[in-house]
């Protein structure tokens, strides 16, 4: 493993949570589109399914990706169109984690104890 | 001081694969990594085969991937690196023999980006003047020695070793900058293709990495600002 620094996780981190929101992305696609075998159909079980906690915390992580994956964009087009952008691309990944873990805490405490209680 | 050295070693008359060898030696904290693979081969194993020219940090050839980083070997002390080193080829070139890699790759793109003074006006009575201020703005790519180690820190370059690479855009940007210069548009031309300077993911491993202190990354957002808003 190269030992690269912020910017290299940065990068990383930014590939791996597209993939993912992709993918979800193509799942969920497919599993709305469900619908149309009516009300009570697979929609319906699939939507049951979801409910099992290894998704709960898939529906964390996803949630996690979209907003880390938003910000650092945020950050990479500050980078591309300004010309202090690059001077300051390490705090403003320390700001784009610090923000997704914020943004994470309700998303957090309103999942974890459904979790928890077997909702 | 007692180290331990890992190399990861190639011989293509002998190894289907690299394989890492270890040395057990006594250094100065003071002697440079250069130095340590120097006694290596000079004291104990001959056959150990790397570049290196100047030991002093300017002629580039001796780059290498040491303790999971890209450096010179002769600007590296042992003492910032602890008791256990470790030294690989750099990557992303094809290993030719231990630490020596096949560098044309990384040369021709280099010359891919017309790295020389191109005008073609009638030249002045006397010299073509150039303020401080014009010469400053690209004062940081005439530091480049072509060591490749930017280049080879770059995940881009490890997967597709078409990308033209940070080292060129670095060359490519000390022309461009250049206020007395006029091939800016040829070399905007081949910095636009798909191989080309897009291809950069602001990893920042090229900055880290450069010997020279020089900020490329910097350097590569200048050039695409200089594509994108050309008249
Ligand atoms: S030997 Fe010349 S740069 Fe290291």
């Amino acid at each position: 493993m190269y030992r690269g620094r912020e910017g290299q996780w940065a990068f990383v981190l930014h590939r791996v949570t597209g993939v993912a929101v992709a993918l979800f992305l193509l799942l969920h696609v497919i599993d709305i589109s469900l619908v149309m075998f009516g009300p009570e159909g697979p929609f319906e079980a699939f939507l049951v399914f979801y409910h099992n906690w290894p998704f709960r915390i898939g529906l964390i992580m996803v949630i996690a990706a979209v907003v880390y994956h938003g910000l650092n964009g945020l950050r990479i087009i500050l980078m591309d169109f300004t010309t202090w952008g690059v001077r300051y691309q390490k705090h403003m990944w320390y700001g784009v984690l610090g923000l997704t873990t914020i943004i994470g805490i309700p998303v957090l405490l309103k999942v974890v104890p459904e979790i928890l209680r077997g909702a | 001081m007692q180290i331990t050295v890992k190399i990861k070693r190639f011989d293509p008359e002998a190894d289907t694969r690299p394989r890492w060898v270890e040395y057990q030696l006594d250094v100065d904290p003071t002697e440079r990594v250069l130095d340590v693979i120097n006694h290596i081969k000079w004291e104990l194993d001959g056959s150990l085969a790397f570049r290196r020219s100047c030991a002093h940090g300017i002629c580039g050839s001796d780059a290498m991937l040491i303790n999971g980083v890209n450096r010179l070997a002769c600007k590296v002390l042992v003492q910032d690196l602890g008791n256990r080193i470790t030294v690989e080829p750099i990557r992303g070139l094809e290993v030719k023999k231990d630490l020596i890699v096949d560098m044309e790759p990384f040369f021709d793109s280099y010359r891919a980006v017309l790295p020389y003074f191109i005008n073609d006006e009638p030249p002045p009575p006397t010299e073509r003047l150039q303020s401080p201020e014009e010469r400053a703005v690209f004062d940081e790519t005439t530091k480049c020695i072509l060591c490749a180690a930017c280049t080879t820190s770059c995940p881009v370059f490890w997967t597709n070793g078409s990308y033209v690479g940070p080292a060129s855009i670095v060359n490519a940007h000390r022309f461009i900058f250049d206020s007395r210069d006029r091939g800016t548009l040829e070399r905007l031309e081949v910095l636009n293709q798909s191989n080309g300077l897009w291809r950069c993911r602001t990893a920042y491993n090229c900055t880290e990495a450069c010997p020279r202190d020089i900020p490329v990354t910097q350097a590569i957002e200048e050039v695409r600002r200089a594509m994108l808003f050309r008249g």
